[in-house]
């Protein structure tokens, strides 16, 4: 995908290696970081999703639709339809982000079997994101979704939440 | 003082506050204060061998306590710890 003015150009050897990750992790959600300077990615981070390893009281962070799905599957299944990224993994990442001078782009995930648009549960935990990433001196990041509802040619947009309301911007591959 | 942020999805036991002010000489006794006042806290941080959530980073100033000294990472007058769970969603 090429756009005049992206809002995120992505080098191709880390957009197939987003793809790639979500296949690897097919049927559950991947999930995952991009850094880089001035809206250009240059690092990926994969994230392990522990999602199925959190306990009935843990899940209670997703809302209350998501939360009736997921209470609904049985652990091993709970990771087809949500993710959860590993705080410790995902602080690695900053810490490395940091050290190598680069910001945090955006973050990642997959949706396996629906639209790559935002759910309201992403919207929502994205929301509970921004009303401290200021604070935690992190630039806004977008958020990238992946899906693999057609195997064949996996979708990728990117996408600004702000004010409870996700708006999808463009994205460039570069190197194609 | 210690100033400590507050995450959405805690402020159901802290009475709606999004910051709170606690004493404590290490983040462990900051959280012992704190769900003196604030009871429950607690239990939504730290699992069942009492290590902090494999969601939730807990942030002195900048720095996330897994990489200074965890629970006993030390605290002084005027640092501002952040509770940060880590990005979830799903489709």
């Amino acid at each position: 995908m090429q756009s005049a003015n992206p809002a995120l150009t992505i080098p191709h050897t880390i957009w197939n290696e987003m793809i790639a990750h979500a296949k690897e992790c097919a049927p559950h959600e991947c999930c995952g970081m991009l850094a880089g300077t001035d809206g250009t990615v240059l690092a990926h981070y994969r994230i392990t999703n522990i999602l199925q390893n959190l306990t009935d009281q843990e899940l209670s962070r997703f809302d209350g639709a998501k939360l009736r799905d997921l209470q609904c599957l049985l652990p091993e299944e709970r990771a087809d339809i949500a993710f959860q990224m590993d705080a410790r993994e995902m602080a690695l990442a900053q810490k490395d982000i940091r050290a190598k001078g680069f910001q945090l782009q955006a973050f990642y995930h997959s949706h396996t079997s629906s639209p790559a648009r935002p759910s309201q549960t992403d919207i929502t935990i994205a929301m509970e994101f921004e009303s401290y990433r200021e604070k935690l001196g992190i630039p806004q990041p977008l958020h990238i979704i992946i899906s693999l509802a057609d195997e064949d040619r996996p979708d990728i947009k990117a996408f600004r939440i702000a004010d409870h309301a996700s708006v999808e911007v463009p994205l460039a591959c570069e190197g194609k | 003082m210690i100033t400590v942020r507050i995450p959405t999805p805690l402020r159901t036991v802290t009475g709606g506050q999004s910051e709170v002010q606690v004493e404590g000489s290490t983040v462990s006794e900051m959280i012992e204060k704190l769900a003196e006042v604030h009871p429950g806290i607690k239990e939504r941080l730290y699992d069942e061998r009492g290590e902090v959530r494999r969601f939730i980073n807990i942030y002195v100033n900048e720095e996330d306590i897994r990489f200074l000294t965890g629970k006993d990472t030390p605290l002084k007058d005027g640092d501002e710890v952040s509770i940060v769970p880590a990005i979830a969603g799903g489709g």
